[in-house]
């Protein structure tokens, strides 16, 4: 679905200011996988997503659409890729602009030159995915709060009805609930619809509890990108890249540092409770 | 990428450029437009660009870089020479052939003089933006002006208000491209269609623009308010500046330079 080679991205590039945002990154992210992205701040998450849907061309190296080679298509082909995969960004409340919740949702779906009744359906669409009442539609986007303008944005990528769904850190500054809210919906539609999900995170236990597979940047490169259990296998390198690993798996692993006979794959919490079951059935002593 | 453009961007540095007093640096780059606008002939540029070269060198900057700051005026530099060409006097260039008969020597001439001279004039201006922060510009600004607080001009509040506009350029260069392309990934199209389309599809961008840009101005209010600014009144400097060689070394040059292209007026 998606593929890289050896991509590379600089900033102002031949200026003092010259800065290596990505560089040689070599993926490939098959349909229907649901892939959380982690790296720290800087480390190029954002820079490298921006090129899936032809934002930015890259400095050097090719991106695969569908087997598609996106800079040496035509221009249409582009625009296209803009549908096909949907890009929310971050904080994408700040590009709220229309008169009403319904016409800024109703953006996209425009551009793309859809029929009236097609937009309205797709409208529709869109806000039960972000849950939000229908009353606010004639409302102007402004007035609403802070987490309702959050899913107004994200619902007006969702009315692309894109293939590939990127988000760049879609709950950051939300309250907890909304959080597991959005993060859920994400999820939901990823099942439903088997459509490929891009998950852009910092909290590795949002990405452990979504995804199916993780990508972890470290300034600017691509240094892992495997399966959730395979990637919390190397739980010291992520420590030492300065990422978190989820709680609940640091309290296995230091209950295996206790000597109790658990697995160290556990980043879930659901995982832990199976984990300790088995545990305590087996009568739950430490072996010496 | 609009993040590209160098006009007026600050490159940090070490060099003597760098380390002259900010007034002294704004005060000669006064003077060297003045002196652009006395150059009679071209001999008087070669005079002023011997000291642009000077203070290209001594500034650590590459010309590379200016140049491409250059690139998006090109259309204006031409577009000047364009009319100077076809507004010379003077004789026709090639007599023989016809259809070149608009392309008159004197023309040809002040085309030239007018390239030069723009050129030159954004190099000088450049280099001062260049080597200088934004910071420095605006607090030599304000002390330059200072004698005027006399006659009830609001030097502060004036220098303030530019210290901050320069600070939010970059920030709100920076907003304006990350909502150039949230829109973009909406299918927005900004580059067909006549003029009236696109300046229609430039409402997605300016809107938002212009809410953040009240809201950080908010943001900003509150900030200051709660760090007890309240004015100049009373205000001390963390800076202070003075005088030193380099600034009485490039003065001296610039008055050489200016004294040369007064006795290329006179002779």
């Amino acid at each position: 679905m998606i593929k890289t080679e050896n991509l590379s991205h600089l900033y102002s590039e031949g200026t003092p200011f010259q800065t290596t945002a990505i560089e040689d990154i070599n993926i490939h992210i098959p349909k229907g996988d649901y892939v959380g992205v982690i790296g720290h701040t800087g480390s190029g998450k954002s820079t490298l997503i921006a090129h899936f849907n032809a934002i930015l061309k890259p400095t050097s190296g090719k991106i695969f659409i569908d087997g598609q080679d996106l800079w040496s298509a035509d221009k249409k082909t582009r625009i296209q890729t803009r549908f096909d995969v949907g890009l929310v960004f971050q904080y994408p409340e700040h590009q709220l602009f229309e008169e009403t919740v319904y016409k800024d949702i109703s953006f996209g779906p425009k551009n793309m030159g859809l029929p009236e009744y097609e937009i309205h359906k797709r409208v529709d669409k869109a806000l039960d995915f972000v849950g939000l009442d229908r009353a606010l539609l004639d409302k102007s986007p402004f007035d609403l709060s802070g987490g309702q303008k959050r899913r107004v944005a994200i619902a007006g990528v969702m009315a692309l009805e894109p293939k590939v769904l990127i988000l760049d850190e879609p709950a950051a500054g939300l309250d907890p609930r909304g959080r597991d809210e959005i993060l859920s919906r994400i999820r939901d539609y990823h099942r439903e619809t088997k459509s490929t999900v891009l998950l852009v995170s910092h909290s590795m236990e949002d990405v452990s509890r979504n995804a199916n597979s993780i990508l972890v940047m470290n300034k600017g490169r691509c240094v892992m990108h495997d399966s959730v259990p395979a990637v919390f296998e190397r739980a010291e390198d992520l420590v030492g890249m300065g990422l978190d690993v989820p709680k609940i798996t640091r309290v296995f692993i230091s209950l295996r540092e206790k000597g109790y006979p658990v697995s160290p794959n556990v980043y879930t919490v659901e995982q832990g409770k199976d984990e300790l079951m088995k545990l305590l059935r087996k009568g739950g002593e430490a072996n010496d | 990428m609009i993040k590209d453009i160098t006009l007026g961007q600050y490159f940090p540095g070490e060099s003597f450029m760098h380390k002259m007093d900010p007034r002294m640096k704004l005060i000669l780059t006064l003077f060297y437009v003045v002196s652009l606008f006395l150059v009679p002939d071209f001999w008087g540029f070669a005079i002023v660009g011997a000291l642009m070269l000077l203070i290209i060198i001594f500034s650590g900057i590459s010309l590379k870089v200016v140049l491409r700051g250059l690139k998006p005026l090109m259309f204006i530099i031409l577009f000047t020479a364009f009319f100077n060409v076809l507004y010379g006097g003077g004789e026709p260039l090639f007599p023989e052939i016809g259809w070149l008969s608009w392309l008159k020597a004197e023309g040809v001439r002040n085309a030239l003089f007018m390239i030069v001279r723009i050129i030159l004039l954004i190099l000088g201006t450049s280099y001062l933006t260049y080597t200088t922060s934004p910071v420095m510009l605006t607090d030599a600004m304000e002390r330059l002006l200072r004698p005027l607080k006399a006659f009830k001009l609001p030097v502060h509040e004036l220098a303030m208000m530019m210290t901050i506009a320069l600070r939010f350029i970059p920030t709100l260069i920076d907003e304006t491209d990350k909502i150039i392309n949230a829109q973009k990934a909406r299918g927005a199209d900004f580059e067909t269609g006549n003029i009236f389309r696109r300046a229609k599809a430039l409402i997605p961008i300016l809107i938002p623009l212009l809410i953040s840009a009240f809201r950080r101005a908010e943001e900003l209010a509150d900030a200051m308010e709660c760090r007890c600014y309240h004015g100049g009144e009373g205000r001390t400097r963390y800076k202070v500046y003075s005088f030193g060689w380099r600034d009485f070394l490039a003065l001296a040059l610039m008055v050489t330079v200016i004294g040369a292209i007064i006795l290329l007026m006179i002779f």
